[in-house]
């Protein structure tokens, strides 16, 4: 089993799980600057659980994440987070529990001749703009976070950063970009919104 | 398990615990009266995905 260490956690990768990459230390990073201790964190669609490790081994949080693979899931298992097998937000209780939820979405536009087989489709298909999943998101975070509770979203260029930044002003967040990150086809940030 | 809701009606579940350890449920299953559905909990991991899509 490969492990990796970063920031004083130490996680285990899986097959069929994506592995943390420029986008997952950015959104790890940003974060850090940004969960206190004593908060209540939610992580949505956590993969390998490597964001949310690094918060665990930095800061006395609750933090639960959920994650649709179920390879995903036992692999987050394994890095001793509490993750729930479910589609985003579907399987929690309504109600304003968390300080800050964390989401890198599947974010690249992908056609259907670009899916890949298996659940790691998951971590990559956007659908055909790489928003699909992101508007969903924005239209139920809000039954979940605390009020003036954050967000915190991994997007790309290639995802539209504008659009985005629209869709969470069109869904009542205060939203800017707060980490950026240029890589070889695109720029990743991190933008986070208020709920104003 | 308190903040877990059932993923069609969104109600309250019932716990059953087969096993657990300390500080964990590791397999039971919570059950929707509304829908008449029974959820896993296996390893650990409640799935909460709906009786369609479970694989």
């Amino acid at each position: 089993m490969v492990t990796i260490e970063y920031r004083n956690a130490r996680v285990n990768l899986a097959d069929q799980v994506y592995d943390p990459a420029e986008d997952s230390y950015l959104l790890a990073d940003t974060a850090l600057e940004l969960v206190k201790d004593g908060m209540n964190i939610l992580e949505i669609g956590t993969g390998s659980g490597f964001v949310s490790a690094v918060i665990k081994a930095n800061r006395d949080v609750r933090l639960i994440a959920t994650e649709i693979s179920p390879l995903a899931a036992e692999c987050a298992r394994s890095n001793n987070i509490d993750v729930i097998r479910t589609d985003m937000f579907a399987g929690l209780k309504n109600g304003q529990h968390f300080d800050v939820i964390i989401f890198n979405p599947p974010y690249l536009p992908t056609s259907e001749d670009e899916k890949v087989p298996g659940w790691l489709n998951y971590a990559f298909d956007g659908g055909v703009d790489g928003r699909k999943d992101i508007k969903p998101f924005m239209e139920q975070v809000h039954n979940y976070l605390k009020p003036h509770g954050i967000i915190l979203l991994l997007i790309s260029s290639l995802t539209g950063i504008d659009e985005v930044l629209e869709e969470m002003r069109h869904h009542g967040f205060a939203s800017n970009t707060i980490a950026s990150k240029k890589c070889s086809f695109e720029e990743l940030v991190v933008i986070k919104g208020i709920k104003e | 398990m308190d903040i877990l809701a059932c993923p069609v009606c969104k109600g309250d579940l019932v716990l059953n615990i087969e096993k657990e350890d300390t500080n964990e449920v590791i397999s039971g299953t919570l059950y929707c009266s509304v829908c008449d559905e029974y959820y896993p909990i296996e390893d650990g991991i409640p799935n909460m995905l709906p009786p369609d899509l479970r694989e």
